[in-house]
């Protein structure tokens, strides 16, 4: 298998993070020349504070896609995880107050339904497009039910202020999402986790029969992606105030859109976390600018496209090699 | 007065009952009731079901946003007792409601539809079993919130647009509601208008943009539903100036009004789902009990007309916190008061 790359991001031939990362600099100086208030530096806390929720969904689905895989389960798990953690801390609904234990016992469901994605994947055989979509509709179902046309408040004020609140000038919840990056940088390339993930994708077969336990790690990418996903949900209830079915709608594809711009492969085996990083603040910056330029929303749709189609050009243009089958 | 009318409604009946009562069964089809407008259709069906005394011939059919399901759940349960079933639809689109109606006119059921049908659709078109299509004037909607907003803000100053889905109706013309009031207020002007999409966590972020743009500029902000409205809210929270900013929103979901009455926001406008979820039922239950002549013997415009629509400021939000009693509409569920929230022929 041909490393992709090794340790360090300051590799500067690197051309999988200039790439995408030269497609970003060209939409916000275009974005700047058009309308100068866009680099305001209240405008970058903004397109900040924008992309967390977003990241940290990138950084699990970015395991997965690595190995080969797919999680369309997200907009489920983040769902019955805003539903958990809004019924278990202080809330209108259920009388329950375990303060910052609820916050973490709700990241739970999270971890069960990525697990589960995992063992239905590996044991079950099933295809990791069915099992999560399954998943998925599962999650959003019992989400529902426990909504139950009463959506729960969320009244413990400490979360909302962290929610809504910033340090050091940078809103908290991109904070999160920075350690989150920095958690997924790590298990990328200090682990064998990541290493292996790698290995998977690039293919399964071979890694199989090299002795790697292929299956232990798919559990794991979808385990990590399922929790941060239920991360991603928590985070949200905490921003808009209550345990809402929709609080993820809408954000598996972007998700998947992220990671395939930045140039992480569908396919598997190539890419990372720092690439969907930068997939993610591509999309974030997209969003914001088309705002700030006036396009009209009638069009911004359109727009969007075909901005994604040349940043994705742009951004794995080196990757269609002589040999390379596209799928 | 109810009585007195309901008395005279119950002689001028042209026919003899067309079901014994315990043989009606009542069906509320609707997308799902994990949001509050949805489970409140559905509480109002309930209320006036225990009230009629057919609690136990209630039906609710879930479609999930699914139109086919809506149709396809609909013929199922018609395969028993199809002409002492009444159906009370929230359409999941506007293009469901036409194979609906086929179906009830084909089995002899009766329908009652609610918010919009497709054009040149009409109970009064060769359709008897259609009873009633209750519409919502989401224009009036628009302009009510609107007038409302541009009174908290003296008439002059900026305000930013949140828009719904474009494509469907109720947006657009929720929106021409503010166009129109606009244009008799030079003093206002429409910063930016943009479409998050119905939904509370669109809306945050662009928000936060518009705060980014515009900052003070920006004194009011008209979103087209409650929940974009509310999203709005959070990220005005974020900035510290919720309740500074005058919001304004369409729906009356229950948060809505708990945010008017803290002055957070200032006003919404409901259709009233308790009512949307029952008087169809209402309906169906007179004219099977015979208390009402057959549908095709009304005239157009109480087969097709406009719901009165709710609006709350904080003068009158108090009054709409909590589960309603049965008995603030049973006056409305009388057969000689069926129309009562009739304001006239629609489309």
């Amino acid at each position: 298998m041909e490393p992709q790359y090794r340790q360090g991001i300051l590799r500067f031939a690197n051309w999988q993070l200039w790439g995408p990362g030269l497609a970003l600099i060209v939409l916000c100086l275009g974005f700047s020349l058009a309308e100068p208030r866009f680099a305001s530096v209240e405008n970058f806390q903004v397109i900040a504070d924008r992309s967390a929720i977003p990241l940290i969904l990138a950084v699990g689905m970015t395991f997965v896609v690595l190995q080969g895989a797919i999680d369309l389960s997200t907009e489920g798990v983040m769902a019955a995880c805003s539903l958990t953690v809004a019924m278990l801390i202080l809330n209108s609904r259920s009388g329950l107050d375990l303060g910052w234990l609820g916050v973490v016992l709700a990241l739970l469901p999270g971890l069960a339904i990525g697990f589960l994605n995992g063992l239905l994947v590996t044991r079950l055989r099933v295809p990791s497009f069915i099992a999560t979509l399954g998943a998925w509709s599962v999650a959003l179902g019992l989400a529902m039910l426990v909504s139950g046309g009463q959506p729960p408040l969320i009244q413990d004020q400490s979360l909302r202020a962290f929610g809504l609140g910033r340090t050091w000038a940078v809103s908290n919840l991109a904070l999160v999402a920075c350690l989150v990056l920095a958690f997924g940088y790590v298990l990328q390339n200090y682990t064998r986790f990541g290493r292996y993930s790698l290995a998977i994708g690039g293919g399964e077969d071979q890694a199989r029969l090299s002795g790697l336990p292929v299956d232990r790690y798919k559990v794991a990418a979808f385990a990590v992606s399922g929790l941060l996903a239920g991360l991603a949900g928590v985070l949200g209830s905490a921003r808009i105030g209550l345990g809402h079915v929709d609080i993820g709608l809408g954000q598996m594809l972007a998700t998947i859109t992220a990671v395939v711009i930045g140039g992480t492969s569908l396919s598997g085996g190539r890419g990372g976390v720092l690439q969907s990083a930068l997939g993610t603040l591509i999309l974030a910056v997209l969003a914001n600018g088309m705002i700030f330029i006036g396009v009209t929303p009638d069009l911004q749709k359109a727009v969007e496209g075909a901005i994604i189609l040349s940043a994705s050009l742009i951004a794995t243009w080196r990757l269609r090699s002589r040999l390379r089958i596209v799928r | 007065m109810a009585i007195v009318l309901s008395a005279l409604g119950a002689q001028s009946s042209v026919a003899a009952p067309l079901c014994e009562k315990s043989q009606i069964r009542l069906v509320n089809s609707m997308r799902e009731i994990a949001q509050p407008y949805h489970a409140n259709l559905d509480k109002g069906g309930r209320l006036f079901a225990r009230w009629a005394g057919l609690e136990q011939r209630y039906v609710l059919q879930l479609n999930q946003g699914d139109s086919d399901k809506q149709v396809s759940l609909m013929r199922g349960l018609l395969s028993t007792n199809p002409k002492c079933t009444i159906f009370n639809v929230e359409p999941n689109s506007d293009p469901v409601i036409k194979p609906m109606v086929d179906t009830a006119n084909r089995s002899g059921a009766w329908i009652v539809t609610h918010w919009a049908h497709g054009e040149g659709l009409h109970p009064f078109d060769g359709n008897p079993q259609w009873v009633a299509h209750v519409a919502v004037n989401s224009l009036d909607a628009g302009v009510a919130i609107s007038k409302i907003l541009v009174d908290a803000m003296g008439g002059k100053g900026g305000i930013v647009a949140l828009q719904g889905r474009l494509d469907t109706d109720p947006a657009r013309k929720r929106f021409a509601g503010l166009q129109q009031v606009l244009k008799d207020h030079p003093g206002i002007q429409l910063l930016d208008q943009q479409s998050a999409n119905w939904d509370r966590t669109a809306a945050f972020p662009v928000m936060q943009t518009w705060l980014a743009k515009y900052g003070s500029q920006i004194k009011a902000v008209w979103a087209a539903n409650d929940d974009m409205a509310l999203g709005a809210l959070e990220a005005l929270r974020a900035a510290g100036l919720a309740g500074k900013i005058p919001v304004v929103g369409v729906d009356g979901i229950p948060e809505a009004i708990d945010a008017i009455v803290k002055g957070e926001m200032n006003a919404t406008v409901s259709s009233d789902a308790y009512y949307q979820g029952s008087i169809g039922l209402a309906m169906g239950v007179c004219v099977l009990t015979g208390q009402v002549p057959l549908p095709k013997a009304w005239p157009n415009e109480r087969r097709e007309f406009y719901l009165k629509l709710q609006v709350i400021t904080k003068d009158n939000a108090g009054q709409f916190r909590g589960d309603p009693q049965a008995s603030a509409y049973v006056p409305e569920w009388d057969c000689a008061n069926l129309w009562s929230r009739n304001t006239g022929k629609a489309f």
